[in-house]
């Protein structure tokens, strides 16, 4: 970011050959790809030119510590250490090194540096900017704050990513998407069929193709055989149809002749091999504790009686060898499609193109297989999962239970939640207030109606009358419109006020909440202060806050009337917690100016 | 935990334990020191296993001048792998307390489908095709051949493992089947070969039951076990089944074809021999004029099944002179196979004893009882000396000899029965001739001979009177324990109306009717709408499931369940139904939830778990009787009337129930646990009927759970669910909060 507003950048500094040299005095110079020092002194012997692609990462010492240090390290393992004569000016260099090394890192190398990082100085590595950069790019509201903070100067690059750590690591770990899952529910192969004439309609959606061909790996690949070549898309989903419907009378012998005569049918009618297959290679994955294959391999009795007593059913069906590949089972039929949607959307591919979609699902389908041969790391899971199963729970001592992290991808929606809760504690107050009214007695009502009258009598009015009835439609409309709004809230999650707004408002808004949290956390953050540079932060931010004040006040101002009470109920937390900062501030300067005249050093 | 039983310290991986298991070593101890048999039920969820593994493990440690072995039975391979992962953390345990000392040998054993490594061979179907892709690298004879001729095919893992001798050996710790692949393919040896070699030396053995049971397997495997065993038999609820199914065979068409087909195959070979290598043919003939029906010394990789017949009841005696020759063999059994197909052509069934049935054979093909006794080994000796190893090809033969021999040995607790088609679809001819074992205490009394221990265990044996007596044996010790409990952490409920408040059953009568279908879907339907995570259905036969699920497919029922949970459904495929059950399971972990379709006494009722979220609730569809109109059921039922006076009736109901129970006490697995339990049938409000629930079912069921209606059910489910889960909603809560904290 910072290489985009600032081409570059000259600083005042010292070059040192290691941290105990006094230094040189001189000037740096950094530009995108390079950085030069000239020494103040002409006659002296230090002069760099160095690109960044030779460096492979940077330190530096603490804001706040004795001195304001860079240190460049090189690949060959040569270092340059910088000695600038203030914080700010180290923090724009070091913010203009981090990201010119990301870029020529970018550019160049592929692999990471892991050196020694020293306990004191923080030391970013290609991969790891990398990753920063690869954050903003993805999250369009991180990359907004990142600009108006870190590049407006509010807080450095290190104290932005300090809060969002864990971000970082997740990352790092690849997070899987969150995805729509399929749906649970089977195509029915029910024929729509009118009365009057021998026709049978199916109905096909680019879902449930989706799904067929998920469910059935024979029936894509015949699709991705057969069509365009052999047959037009059309006259496939025909043909597929005619033998759903072949199935669906459960007439084998008829199916069978179908077949006989017709190959490209037979490729439906018959069982899926493929499913065979996939099946003996995922049966060697499974948990052992459940593999009743295994079983089958260890017996010895050849018997038919087999399940003590319960009669078997498959011996009957001897008819005829020759129509077993088109027999097709409801249950197969039922534990397929379940694992599917258990499998959930493996694909990420627009549901309408029926070839890429066949086309992705067989690559995803090989791809898994291929990986399964190999998977040393699955053995292990499997084994650790059996141990786990085999102890008795509570016998053992308590463990902590295996949870998953919750994933709130959406902050409007718990925005939203904080709203109904404002919504309904001021609705309490009002309810509360009506019954302070009640109890006011005709005396008292009468003396302060008798005032209001006397007052109007002395000072007149200001304003000119309203019709009342015209007041009174006014004042309804408001009334029904805010208790209309109070009712709706909450019961319909997909509603909400925010979407009732104007876009630019509410983008408005959103980005002041976004940007009004990350600052208040830092601010909040920084407390209690302990060092200058932490007072030079709270100060620095809470300017940055009391320039967003305003701004919500204008927001509140330019909306419509109609929206205006809600935009306010929106805006009011924000200017709550500002407030609360402002004034937890304010004491504590107040206590501060109150002790530095007890301690000079004001610490 | 470490504590003191009289004489044993006893070590138990938990630093609890609870009192039921206290007593269940307790019991188990006594009749250690007994040297006797005992019969021990518990309820699962109590920790059975772990107890019964702890105290019999210390037990040995602490004789150690007089070592005993520890053979455990179950009755899967998956049951296998869980017990010997429950070892593997005992024995952990016990290793830091005592250290080197406490180290033991301890393995699983199981076919070669499940341990080879060989990629060639383990890449075949089924277990017998596995076996002879094995035999075809490994048998002596080819061995010899590859000797010479290097372009013949060996087993690379078999020759290192040959090679190593007696180096090739197992070092002390527990070994699951996994652990035993992984072992063999770093040191390049066969791990089948090297877990049959090491089980004589193991002080714990885990394998299957038939390995013990049936004569078969047990000659070539637990042949050479010492006295000093304690043999354990878990969930042994089906033992009399297996025990009859051991003895037991059954002959259809297909058979007697390919037994034609294997019989014309061994003359052609026989002709062959004769034209290169007479001496072979010779040698054979002198050996078995010797009486030893088999070559002294087979190499371990020859080694086939052994005789069908009990050890006690096998002749010591010559092979008759007139099959001693092959040709005259070979003649002998394509007279008994057209014999037997000549009996399948009957129109009607026919049910007959052993001794009707010899005398006939003996009349009509003239082979007499001593014949029909050694044609099992007589088979074996020729296929060994014809150099057979394609020996999957040769099964139906096989079945043949072994029926032959069984037939032949016994006289009584056996019957005939042929039956020309299915009682159910008297339209198609399917011939089949059965020989069936009634008799359950014939497979497993020289289990109870040999070993001075045994132990029956499981979590339903009630009533458990009635073991000793199908199983003819006397226990020391044989109690039922109940389960303490702090909370109720199960829920039984009888529920024997419909939301209309008609009955509900799958009696005869009732059983296609569509409202009793409809009834069930609603029930269900309610169900997946207020029970979170895993249900599992029970049904009583697949086509009844098949059917009923169907219906609710037509319907629309299956579609509005299945916006609620996923559904996965049992099939009679095993690779199917496993991978089925593994989605199950991510289902249940990933939030989603899901419902099991399954079968009473199918596959998946006998040993898969449905413990936690796995099965919140498991509901039994009907009761599950036997198909009673089966032959071979009635013929069994008669014969334990008259020998046993046990009535018809008492023992269906008690079989059915077991299953019931069975079925219903998957859900639970440890008290920290909790499921509902529906048994939604009629039949289940009579008292004679549910009586023979065990106790701690019965001890939980209220009265007023006894006659339940479809919304009574829901409601009662949906308080359960709440009061069972709000401390587990809570943990959830607090940990959510403080996770929302920190992602802010």
């Amino acid at each position: 970011m910072a290489d985009k507003q600032q081409q570059v950048v000259v600083k005042r500094a010292r070059h040192k050959s290691s941290v105990k040299d006094p230094g040189t005095p001189g000037v740096l110079k950094m530009t995108k790809d390079r950085f030069t020092f000239m020494a103040n002194d002409p006659s002296s012997p230090v002069k760099l030119n160095v690109e960044f692609r030779t460096i492979k990462g940077h330190k530096f010492t603490k804001d706040g510590t004795k001195q304001a240090l860079l240190n460049l390290t090189q690949d060959q393992g040569g270092n340059y250490i910088f000695e600038f004569e203030n914080f700010p000016d180290r923090n724009v260099c070091k913010d203009f090194v981090a990201s010119a090394i990301a870029l020529s890192g970018e550019a160049g190398r592929t692999v990471p540096e892991k050196s020694a990082v020293p306990i004191q100085d923080e030391q970013l590595s290609a991969a790891e900017m990398e990753r920063r950069i690869k954050l903003l790019q993805e999250d369009s509201d991180l990359q907004k704050l990142h600009k108006q903070f870190v590049i407006g100067g509010i807080l450095s690059e290190a104290e932005f990513w300090a809060t969002r750590k864990k971000l970082l690591e997740q990352n790092y770990s690849r997070r899987p998407k969150q995805r729509v899952a399929l749906k649970n529910d089977m195509w029915s192969t029910k024929p729509l069929a009118d009365g009057q004439s021998n026709r049978v309609t199916f109905n096909l959606t680019p879902e449930i193709i989706l799904q067929i061909f998920a469910e059935k790996p024979a029936v894509r690949q015949a699709y991705l055989n057969f069509v365009p070549n052999k047959m037009t898309e059309k006259e496939f989903w025909t043909k597929y149809s005619r033998a759903e419907y072949l199935h669906s009378t459960k007439n084998v012998i008829a199916a069978a002749a179908e077949a006989a005569e017709d190959e490209e049918l037979a490729v439906f009618l018959k069982q899926d091999d493929m499913l065979v297959n996939e099946a003996r290679k995922k049966i060697r994955q499974v948990d052992p504790t459940l593999d009743m294959e295994a079983d089958e391999g260890d017996d010895y009795m050849h018997l038919p009686i087999q399940d003590h007593g319960l009669p078997r059913n498959d011996n009957k069906d001897v008819l005829d060898s020759q129509y077993e590949p088109y027999r097709r089972s409801f249950s197969q039929h039922l534990n397929q499609h379940a694992a599917v949607v258990l499998q959930g959307r493996v694909i990420d591919v627009e549901l309408g193109d029926t070839r890429s979609v066949a086309e992705a699902l067989a690559r995803t389908k090989h791809a898994e297989l291929a990986k399964d041969a190999s998977d040393v790391y699955l053995d292990k899971e499997r084994l650790e999962r059996i141990s786990r199963m085999t102890e008795i729970e509570d016998l053992q001592a308590p463990r902590d239970p295996a949870v998953a992290p919750l994933s709130i991808k959406d902050p409007r929606d718990y925005f939203d939640s904080q709203q109904a809760n404002a919504f309904s504690t001021l609705g309490d107050t009002v309810s509360g207030a009506k019954q302070l009214k009640c109890s006011v007695s005709t005396r008292e009502a009468y003396c302060s109606l008798k005032e209001c009258i006397s007052e109007i009598k002395f000072q007149g009015l200001t304003e000119p009358t309203i019709n009342s009835e015209v007041a009174f439609k006014v004042l309804n409309g408001l009334a029904q419109n805010i208790s209309s709004n109070k009712y709706h809230l909450g019961r319909n999650p997909n509603e909400s006020i925010l979407d009732s707004l104007p876009k630019i408002t509410r983008e408005e808004l959103l980005l002041h909440w976004s940007s009004i949290q990350e600052l208040l956390k830092h601010f909040w953050s920084s407390y209690p202060i302990t060092t200058k540079y932490l007072l030079t932060k709270a100060t620095k931010l809470k300017d940055a806050m009391s320039q967003i004040y305003p701004k919500l006040q204008e927001i509140k101002e330019s909306v419509q009337s109609d929206l205006r009470h809600q935009v306010s109920l929106l805006v009011q937390p924000m200017l709550q917690a500002l407030d609360a900062a402002f004034a937890h501030y304010d004491a504590d300067v107040q206590n501060r100016s109150a002790r530095s005249g007890e301690r000079p050093n004001g610490f | 935990m470490k504590f003191q039983i009289e004489d044993v310290t006893v070590y138990f991986p938990y630093d609890n334990i609870y009192p039921e298991q206290y007593a269940y070593m307790v019991e188990l101890k006594r009749a250690l020191d007994a040297k006797g048999h005992c019969l021990l039920e518990m309820p699962t969820g109590t920790g059975k296993t772990i107890a019964l593994l702890s105290l019999i493990t210390s037990y040995a440690l602490s004789k150690p001048s007089n070592p005993i072995k520890f053979i455990y039975c179950t009755r899967t391979v998956h049951e296998m792998e869980k017990t010997l992962s429950e070892l593997k953390l005992l024995h952990n345990y016990q290793l830091q307390h005592l250290g080197p000392a406490a180290k033991i040998l301890a393995l699983g054993l199981s076919s070669r489908k499940n341990l080879c490594i060989n990629p060639t061979v383990v890449s075949a179907e089924n277990r017998d095709s596995v076996d002879a892709a094995c035999r075809k690298l490994t048998a002596s004879w080819v061995r010899e051949l590859a000797a010479e001729n290097p372009r013949i095919p060996t087993c690379s893992f078999f020759e290192n493992y040959e090679k190593s001798a007696s180096e090739a050996i197992l070092p002390p710790g527990v070994y699951t089947l996994q652990d035993l692949r992984a072992y063999g393919k770093l040191k390049g040896w066969c791990p089948y070969f090297l877990a049959r070699h090491m089980v004589q030396l193991a002080n714990v053995v885990v394998y299957s039951y038939q390995y013990l049971l049936d004569p078969k397997v047990a000659g070539i495997i637990s042949k050479e076990m010492q006295r000093e065993s304690v043999v354990v038999f878990d969930e042994a609820h089906n033992i009399d089944n297996v025990c009859i199914e051991a003895l037991s065979v059954s002959v259809r068409m297909q058979t007697l074809e390919g037994a034609t087909r294997n019989i014309n195959r061994m003359s052609q070979e026989i002709d062959r021999f004769k034209a290169t290598d007479a001496g072979r043919l010779r040698a054979e003939y002198n050996r078995l004029v010797e009486g030893l029906a088999l070559r002294g010394d087979l190499p371990a990789s020859d080694a086939w099944l052994a005789n069908p017949a009990l050890p006690n009841d096998i002749l010591k005696e010559a092979v008759p002179g007139n099959i001693r020759r092959a040709e005259h063999f070979l003649s002998v059994l394509r007279r008994l196979v057209q014999y037997i197909r000549g009996r399948l052509q009957t129109e009607n069934v026919e049910k007959e004893g052993p001794v009707a049935f010899v005398a006939s054979v003996n009349t009509q093909a003239g082979i007499d009882q001593k014949m029909l006794r050694f044609c099992y080994d007589r088979l074996h000796s020729l296929m060994l000396t014809l150099e057979i190893s394609d020996t999957d090809e040769f099964l139906h033969i096989q079945t043949i000899c072994d029926f032959a021999t069984l037939v032949g040995t016994y006289t009584r607790g056996f019957s005939i029965i042929i039956e020309p088609f299915d009682e159910r679809m008297p339209h198609i001819p399917d011939p089949v001739l059965q020989l069936c074992c009634h008799d359950a205490s014939l497979a497993i009394k020289p289990v109870f001979e040999r070993f001075q221990s045994v132990v029956i265990t499981s979590g339903t044996l009630s009533p458990i009177d009635l073991y000793p007596r199908l199983l003819n044996f006397n226990p020391v010790v044989s109690r039922s324990f109940t389960m303490s409990l702090t909370r109720d952490c199960i829920c039984p409920m009888v529920l024997t109306r419909g939301s209309d408040q008609l009955p509900v059953s799958t009696k005869y009568d009732l059983r296609s009717d569509p409202g009793v279908e409809k009834n069930y879907g609603k029930l269900l339907l309610e169900m997946v709408s207020v029970v979170p995570d895993g249900i599992v259905c029970f049904f009583v036969s697949y086509s009844y499931m098949d059917g009923i699920v169907n219906s609710w497919h037509e319907t629309g029922l299956l579609k509005e369940i299945m916006q609620h949970k996923l559904v996965f459904i049992e099939t009679q495929d095993v690779v199917e139904t496993t991978l089925a059950l593994d989605n199950y399971r991510k289902a249940c972990d990933c939030g989603r939830g899901a419902v099991f379709f399954s079968v009473a006494r199918g596959k998946v009722a006998e040993g898969i778990d449905f413990d936690r979220h796995y099965g919140r609730l498991v509901i039994m569809f009907g009761v599950p009787f036997q198909y009673t109109l089966s032959r071979i059921l009635l013929a069994r039922l008669e014969y334990l009337r008259d020998t046993f006076q046990i009535k018809e009736g008492d023992f269906l109901t008690f079989d059915a129930l077991r299953q019931a129970a069975q079925c219903v006490g998957r859900v639970i697995r440890s008290k920290a646990d909790y499921g509902m339990m529906i048994f939604a049938d009629k039949r289940y409000s009579r008292h004679d009927k549910r009586s023979k629930l065990p106790g701690w079912i019965l001890s939980h069921l209220r009265d007023a759970h006894l006659n339940l209606s479809t919304d009574m059910a829901a409601h009662i489910a949906r308080e359960g669910i709440k009061e069972e889960g709000s401390q587990m909603i809570i943990k959830v809560a607090v940990l959510d909060l403080s996770i929302a904290c920190d992602s802010t």
